[in-house]
Order: C-alpha cells, then structure tokens, then sequence
C-alpha cells in the first residue's frame, strides 16, 4: 500500500512538472530576454554564453560542414564572445520532431535553418520570433539581400519571421552533345516547345526527357509551376479558396502524364525513378533534359559520363497549351527554394543569435559559403559578384531571381501532398496506357477537397 | 523484485500514455502547439473524424492482414532455421550468424536496397522475366501489397528464429533420447515430442511480431514513400503523414489510440484462447 | 553447493553420440533448409556489398556489377557521418541496456511464474498491451517527460546517455520480460523444491538455479534488448545530441531525402550499414555458444 501512495505522490509530481514546462514554454515571449533591437551597431557581449543552431545535414560535403562549424564558432567567438554549438537534422521531418519537441518542452536550439517551404509552416506555430524594423536592422537590413529570397520569409512585410540564408532554386540539366546531334540550336522557352524537343531527341535508348515520377517532391513542383505561370496560385489565400480542380491544373497534370503515355519521350522504368535516378540517367548520356534539378547536381554531374558537355537553363516560363503567358499568369522559373534561418522565441540568446545571423548572411561568409557548398547566395552583393564569374551558374541565378514563392499557409503542407499524391494514385493507371479525364477530375476533385479542409483549418 | 520494472514502464510509458490519450481528445495542431495546455478540447470529435473522413479504417485493414500474413508466412521459416541449426555442424556459429543479418540492418536500408531491387526494369523483374513472368510495377499498384509482405518477411523472420532457438533448448535431452529409443520418425517426434515444448516460445512470437508488424513504420516509408500508394497505405504511415506533414498532432494521436484498441481487443482475446497468459497448458501436462 | 546440482538420471545406459540423438531434422532437409535461407539472405547482402563498392551514380542507374570500383567508401564513411563515435554510443547504451533488461526480466519472470498473486495475471497482459503501443504516439509525451524532470530536478536529461538508456530499457522490459516468463515456465520444478527442501533462499534459488538454466532465454532476451536500442532512430534522433548520437541515427542522413538535384550518398551508405551490422554479429558470434546445451549442461556447470 505504501508502495501505491508514494507512486501517486510521484504521479502527481510528473503532471505538475509537465504543466510547469508548458507554462514556461509558452509564456516566455520575445520581450522577457531583451530589450530586442535597442542597439544595431553596439558591440554584444556573449562571453560564457552559447549559441545552438540547428542545421540540415549536409550529405554532400559532410566534412567540409564540419571545418565550417568550426570555423563559424572561431570567428563569432572573436566577435562577441560566445560560442556557437552546431546540431545537425538528417531530413525536414527530423527537423520538425525537433522543433515540436522544444516548443513543447520550451527548451532546445536558439536558431533554426529551415527549409524555405517549411516556413510558413514554422509561422503558423508561433513559436518564432517576429523581425520588426529593429530586428531586421540586427541582421543588417532587409535591403542587403536578393529581393526575390525574401518572398517566403512571412505572410507580408510587417510579419516576416526568416532570413534568407541560402539559394538553391531549381533549373534543368541540358546535355549540349544530344542537342546538337538533334539540331536543336534554341533552348526551349515554353513547356511545348519542351515536349517537341524531348521527341526529337528520343531515339532507341536516350529519351528526351528524365523525370521522377516516384519523387515525393517533383510532381507537385512541376504541377505549382505549370500552374502558376497560368495564373492559378494553387491556395487562394485573400478568399481562403484551393483551387486545384480547374482547368489550368487539370492541363499541367495531362501533360505531366503524356510525357510518359502519349509523347512517349521518358524511360518507361521513370515510373519508379526519383529524382535521383532521373539525374542519374541524365549523367549516364541516356536524356537530353533534366528538369527540377538544382546547382547541387554538379557534384554528380562533373564525376559523371557527361562532365563538360551539360549545361544548365531556366525550365519553361510559358504553361502548356500556350504561347505567352496569360494576363494574371506569372513567368516563374521556380519555386523559392532554399534555406531560411528563424529565431525561437524561448530562445534566452535573442540578441545573440540575430547577431550570429548577421555574421552568416555577409558578403565574405556567403561568398565563401557559395564556393565551398554551391548554394547561391542571399546577400545581393555576393549574388552580383557570382553572376560575373560563373558561366555555369548564370542560369541559376537568373532562376533565383525570377522564383516566386509557394502560398504562405500553415495549409501549404497539406497541399503539396495533395498535389503530389494525385500522380502517386495515377502511376498504376499510367503504366497501363494513359490516365483517362475522368479519373484525373476525379482525382483532381479529392485533392482539392483535402486542400480546402486543411485551408479552412488554417488561422 | 517487480518494483523496479513497475516503475520505469509507469513514468516512461504510462505516464506518457496518459499524456497521449489527453493529446487526442484536444485539437493540437500547428497552430495551437506553442499553447498546447490551452489547445480547445474537443472530445471525441478526432475520433469521429478519424473514423468518418480519413482512410483509417482502410488502413488498419492493410496493416492487420499484412501484418498477419507476415506472422504467418515467418513462422515455418523461422521455426525450420532454427531446427535446422540446432545440432553441431563445421560452420554453425557462422550460419547462426549470417542468419541473423536481415534482422540487424538498418530498416531504411533493407527499405532502399529492396526499392533498388525492385525498380522498373530492375534486378528483380530481370530474375522473375527470366521464368516469363510480368509482374508490373512493383513498388505502386495492387502488387505493392505483396512487396510489402515479401519484404518485411525478409527482414523479421530471424524473429522467429532466435526465439525458437532459445526454446529448444529446454528439451529434455532425456526427452530425445526416450524418442530415438522407440524409433520415432523424425516428423513424428517433431510433431509429438519438440514441438509441443517450443509451443509458448512460437505462440507468443506469433504475437510479438504481429505487433511489430503492425506498427512497422520505417520500412513501409522508405520502400513506397509519401504519399503512399493507396494498397499500402499502413496505419504506422497514415498516423505518422498526419502528424508530420498535415500537422494534426491531435488527429493523428485518436488515430493511434483507435488501432491501439483495434489491436489490443484481438490480442487479449487471442492470450485468453491460446491460455498464453495463464500457462496453464504447461501446469495441467 | 552439490545438494542443488542433481543430474536427473539418464534413461539411457551407454553414451551415444549426441548429434544423433538431438537430430530434429533429415539431413537432406537440413542441408535444404540451410542452403535456401542463405541464399535468400545472402542475395540482397551481396547486392549490397556490390553497391557499396559502387559509385552512386553507379547504384542510381541500377547497376549490379560496378563498373567502376570505389573501395574508398568504406574510408570515407568514417569521417561522414562520425561513425566511431556513434558505434561507440551504441555499443555502451545498447550493452547496458542487453545486462540490466536482461537481469531485470530474468528475476520479474520467476517471480511471475513461481509466485501466485492477486494481479498476476493483470500483470502479464498488462505487458504485452504495453508491447503494442506504437512508438510515434508516444515520442512527443516521452520527451515532454524527460523535459519537465530536468526542469523540475534540475539534473540534465535530454542528450544524456542516461536517458536514452532509460527510455530502451523501459521499452525492452516488457518483452524480454515474456520472453524470461515462457523460458522459466519451462524449467522442472524438481531442482528448485530440491533446494527449498535444502533451506535455501528465494534470492539463491533465482542465482543459483534459475539463472544458470535459463541461459539460453536470458541470452535471447538480450539480444533483443539490445537491437531493440541498435536499430531505433525515432527517440534517439530526438533525444541524443551530437555527442551523445547513437550510430543508428548517424546512419539516417544517408536516409534523407535529397530534395536538391544531387544524389544520395548510396555507396557510403551501404557500406555504413554494412560496417554497423559488424559488432552484431560478433557480439552474436560471441554469445551464441550459450545457445547450445540446454538443461542438462546448464545444471552441470
């Protein structure tokens, strides 16, 4: 018996303790830690304190992430004082176990890279501190970074939570030798123009194009951009309105599929590809397009058969069925894609970490930053000073500038999946020759009703 | 000497639970979880929704039959490894070993090396093309079910294996000696004499990797990704696509508390049918 | 001592050789069964010592025979994901929680079978309900808990050592548990009521007697323990920290998704995971021996 009273005793403890935590954890505003943005230009003093920043992974260049840590602590210890600790995340699912777990708990990482389509996502938790004037004036103004990187930092102006940290926008992969043996002297402009080359260049085992069917993210890129560049924004946000089943999405869809069932200019096995078979085939010399690729893929495309003979170009800025776009259509060349950086808002180091911010998005760390990961810069005068160097890139950047970001909506998550699980249901129905209209409006008309659920959910 | 186990599954699994079970009746989400103690309760309302207006129910179908069948299908296998290593051979402690290989790896890694295999055109549609047969796509489509039993079955019949081995050993050497005595088959003595003593050992596997089949999240995500094809859309990755990509925490913890009592109902009835729990098959013999 | 050593007596006269007597299967049907499951085992494994000797663009395109030979993944590797040092973690985690879940279980089982009390029952189904609640409903609140005990005592626990081994051992419990439950129901009671007869203590019938004969159980149980701990990523990627990382979780970035156009690290990671099955299977090379005997040889020993 006594064994069961101390064993309430102790229960009762637990749920005091579990209630205090979540008391700090959600009564701890910005205000409480600093007086924030009184001083841009006065020297903060960090000595004894630590800053954790939580960070991707990077598969890439593991080691070279590693001396950068370093490097990144060294230098803002001889700023302010304070060490900087580094926690890596292994996926974006990883991160958000992580950021659920500290606002929870109301304890964990000061500053969070995040991907950029994960932002309005970490907005909608409130758990990230506001950049008012004063803040923004800490990591030094928003007029030193690439004005199209800051399209997805906040809902607008007066309620942005990110700084743009990295570029990585998306463009296609073009093998110069197969272009040229198909006589194409004009990079395609327009998705029409797209498919009309891919079936120029499709003979016995090279296709024109490699996609990822089986990716969890490219379909719904393919289908946002289509359908964008026609003037349908996906989630109409001022009339709280998902429009996927209309016309223009309906098309994207149709010839997203007809590649594969009625052009016949993709590798049948892409059913099963992700993204990464796509470029796989494309280093092999086997496609003479790669859409949705980014700068990265030129660490596997230098080591690869087709080193030196690839380029990059902006992907088509005109929808299908079109010759121009429409008058509400935009010419986006992508989605904003990249990495973002947020401050929580339990975060003791406030100051410290827009201080650490600061540091990160100068023109000598983001130039560096560029040169040793590939990632394009944020910082306008490092973006300008890539654009007259690289012959590669050039694309790329020109791609950074022209992105245009997914809707800014705790919903947006809920419909990319959407999005993406239409071609995930079709792929069986593609195999066996073609997905037929009605079953795409049918499928249409699903997702449009998860979007609009989530959409009427979002606050 | 129970008190020490009693205690730490109290605060780090029922304490918690308890925590899960209040998480599901309040509509915690992206937007209410910095606030999580002020989130709206809502009663049951996550349950009538998961129920009404999500494939929850498709998906606890998939996962217990797939999860049964994998129990079903590891059993002879697991059960033959081990008889078939029990007795000393040049070599054993190396094929003990390399036995126990798929259970070792990696979920993620069996998933991916498996998804290689399985790709269009891959090493697995050369070697079943090569006796003429078409299987389609593997990986999307009604066959997706089966690639899923086949591929957790690789990986979890060591399960069986291991526990079976371990039961085996508390045969009576007597007990083999008394059979090779009367001259028994080897079947016979194996149905008759063996067998009866591994039945704890095998029942309870039966249970244990039905539950860990059940919730058997990293291979299903890996394998098929998300979203996942409708024929394998298992209830460990529509719960956890609902956490992490849609974001209801709530939704998502009715829906594990439901197949938490869509699983334990069977179980229980299961222990009380095959008197696992109370032994007494063994007291009575 | 020698009043708890009784050798039950042998219905046979002459020593015949075991493996003849013990023999469950045809040897055909062994030979069979032996060859099949290692070539289903050993062909996927194989696929993966070839990709993991493979270039990545190599493994993408679906390659089964390199074309080209990258030995050095198994170099690289170590320095990518910090492998020594998640090995190491595992190593001392999972072994800790293999002994004390295995010592716990071993002594929770006899209890549970030798001793008739009110709830006994309740107990054992209790465990196995426990068994089936999935792990993702039960991440957020675990982590909540470890949280508000460090708030509320002011000792650390999330990124410690300690609290991960905290969290497997409790979730090994129930199991092996079971495992000790059905194993020590099988044990005959003539040795133990032999020793109570002898005035010996509930403590050194359970060292003496239970312990010794159930080697074979404590030894499975502790191997599941431990893979139980080797192979979770779900709460040691939120409670560990850099330092502190498991190898299992250090193996996930080569899991991630990359969403940027580039490929995964394919080569690296197979022969990561191929290096990370290594310690297993020695340490199961090692403690397999325990496997054999059974009753007889435990209580001789």
């Amino acid at each position: 018996m006594k064994a069961r009273n101390a064993m309430g005793a102790l229960a009762g403890i637990a749920v005091v303790g579990l209630a205090l935590a979540g008391c700090s954890g959600s009564d701890s505003p910005a205000s409480s830690s600093s007086p924030a943005g009184s001083a841009t230009a006065a020297k903060i003093d960090g000595t004894g304190k630590t800053v954790h920043v939580m960070i991707a992974a990077n598969g890439l260049y593991p080691e070279q992430q590693k001396t950068w840590f370093g490097e990144v602590s060294d230098k803002f210890k001889a700023e302010t004082g304070a060490t900087v600790e580094f926690e890596t995340f292994a996926s974006a699912n990883d991160e958000l176990t992580k950021i659920q777990t500290s606002v929870l708990s109301g304890q964990g990482p000061d500053v969070y890279s995040l991907g950029t389509t994960f932002t309005p996502t970490a907005y909608a938790t409130g758990a990230f501190m506001t950049l008012g004037d004063a803040e923004w004036a800490q990591v030094g103004g928003r007029d030193k970074f690439v004005p199209s990187t800051l399209g997805i930092s906040g809902p607008d102006e007066k309620n942005e939570i990110a700084v743009p940290f990295a570029s990585r926008p998306f463009v296609m992969a073009y093998n110069k030798d197969l272009l040229a043996a198909a006589g194409i002297t004009d990079l395609p402009t327009t998705w029409d123009e797209l498919t009309d080359d891919a079936k120029k260049l499709t003979t016995g085992d090279v296709h024109g194009l490699a996609i990822g069917y089986a990716d969890g993210f490219d379909p719904w890129k393919f289908i946002w951009g289509m359908s964008i560049q026609a003037g349908n924004p996906i989630l109409n946000l001022e009339d709280g309105k998902a429009q996927i089943d209309v016309d223009p999405t309906q098309t994207a869809y149709q010839t997203y599929f007809d590649w594969y069932s009625k052009d016949k200019v993709v590798d049948p096995a892409a059913l099963g590809w992700k993204n990464a078979q796509a470029v796989a085939a494309f280093a092999d010399g086997k496609a003479g397009f790669v859409p949705m690729v980014s700068a990265t893929s030129r660490v596997t495309l230098d080591k690869s058969a087709v080193a030196g003979k690839y380029a990059y170009a902006l992907m088509p800025t005109v929808p299908p069925g079109m010759t121009t776009n429409p008058g509400d259509g935009k010419p986006a060349t992508s989605i904003i894609s990249g990495d973002n950086m947020v401050v929580a808002k339990y975060s003791k180091n406030q100051d410290l970490a827009l201080a650490l911010i600061n540091m990160l998005t100068s023109t000598e760390n983001q130039t560096s930053y560029n040169k040793t990961f590939g990632d394009l810069p944020t910082n306008q005068e490092a973006a300008t000073a890539i654009q007259t160097g690289d012959e590669l890139l050039k694309p790329v950047l020109e791609s950074s500038a022209g992105a245009i970001g997914t809707p800014f909506s705790g919903a947006w998550g809920d419909t990319q999946l959407a999005l993406t699980n239409v071609v995930v249901q079709a792929l069986p129905a593609l195999q066996a020759g073609g997905v037929s209209e009605s079953d795409l409006k049918a499928a249409l008309q699903t997702a449009q009703s998860t979007a609009q659920a989530s959409l009427d959910k979002a606050k | 000497m129970l008190a020490p186990s009693g205690f730490l599954m109290f605060f780090v699994i029922l304490v918690p639970l308890a925590l899960a079970f209040y998480i599901s009746v309040i509509d915690l989400d992206q937007y209410t979880i910095q606030h999580w103690l002020k989130a709206p309760f809502v009663g049951l309302q996550n349950y009538v929704e998961a129920i009404n207006d999500t494939s929850l129910l498709h998906a606890v179908r998939l996962s217990v039959s797939q999860a049964l069948l994998v129990s079903l299908i590891t059993m002879p296998i697991g059960i033959a490894a081990a008889l078939a290593t029990q007795n000393a051979f040049r070599g054993r402690a190396v094929v003990r070993s390399v036995f126990l290989v798929p259970y070792i790896l990696p979920a993620f890694v069996v998933a991916t090396v498996w998804r290689t295999m399985m790709h269009p055109q891959g090493l697995l549609d050369h070697v079943v093309g090569s006796v003429g047969i078409d299987v389609g796509l593997w990986l999307n489509g009604p066959t997706s079910f089966w690639s899923l039993v086949l591929v957790q079955s690789w990986s979890s019949w060591p399960f069986y294996y291991l526990l079976v081995l371990a039961g085996l050993q508390s045969v009576d050497k007597e007990v083999h000696e008394a059979s090779a005595l009367d001259g028994a088959l080897w079947w016979t003595k194996l149905r008759y004499v063996v067998l009866p003593y591994l039945r704890g050992s095998i029942l309870l596997a039966l249970v244990i990797s039905f539950l860990h089949n059940v919730n058997a999240f990293t291979l299903p995500y890996v394998l098929f990704g998300v979203p996942a094809p409708h024929d394998v859309e298992v209830l460990p990755v529509l719960t956890y696509v609902t956490s992490f990509q849609s974001f209801r925490f709530g939704l998502s913890a009715a829906m594990a508390v439901v197949s938490l009592a869509l699983v334990v109902v069977p179980l229980f009835l299961y222990l009380r049918a095959v008197r696992l729990d109370s032994g007494e098959d063994r007291v009575r013999r | 001592m020698s009043a708890l050593i009784i050798r039950p007596p042998s219905l046979t006269g002459g020593r015949r050789r075991d493996d003849d007597v013990t023999r469950l299967l045809p040897r055909p049907l062994l030979v069979t069964v032996i060859v099949a499951l290692l070539l289903v085992v050993l062909g996927p494994v194989a696929y993966m010592v070839l990709a993991s000797l493979n270039s990545d663009i190599g493994v993408a395109a679906g390659e089964i025979w390199p074309r080209e030979w990258h030995p050095s993944n198994y170099l690289h590797v170590w320095s990518t994901v910090a492998l020594g040092r998640g090995l190491a973690n595992s190593l001392i985690i999972c072994g800790a929680v293999a002994v004390v879940c295995a010592l716990v279980s071993v002594s929770a089982a006899y209890v549970l079978v030798r001793y008739a009390f009110r709830g006994r029952l309740t107990v054992l189904r209790g465990l196995l309900g426990l068994q089936s609640i999935p792990g993702t409903l039960m991440l957020l609140p675990v982590f909540v808990l470890f949280a508000s005990a460090s708030t509320l005592l002011g000792i650390p626990t999330i990124g410690t050592r300690w609290a991960v081994f905290l969290t497997y051992l409790t979730f090994a419990l129930p199991f092996s548990t079971w495992v000790m439950v059905t194993y020590v129901r099988g044990l005959p009671r003539e040795l133990e009521e032999a020793a109570r007869i002898d005035g010996a203590s509930s403590w050194r019938v359970l060292t003496r007697i239970i312990v010794p004969l159930s080697w074979p159980g404590i030894v499975v149980s502790a191997i599941f323990a431990f893979l139980l701990g080797w192979n979770d990523v779900l709460f040691a990627s939120v409670m560990t920290n850099p330092e502190t990382r498991t190898a299992a979780v250090a193996l996930q970035v080569f899991g991630a998704t990359q969403e940027t156009g580039a490929l995964p690290l394919y080569g690296q990671m197979m022969a990561a995971s191929l290096i990370c099955a290594v310690p297993v299977v020695v340490l199961y090379l090692v403690f397999q021996r325990y496997l054999v005997g059974g009753l007889t040889a435990g209580g001789v020993k």
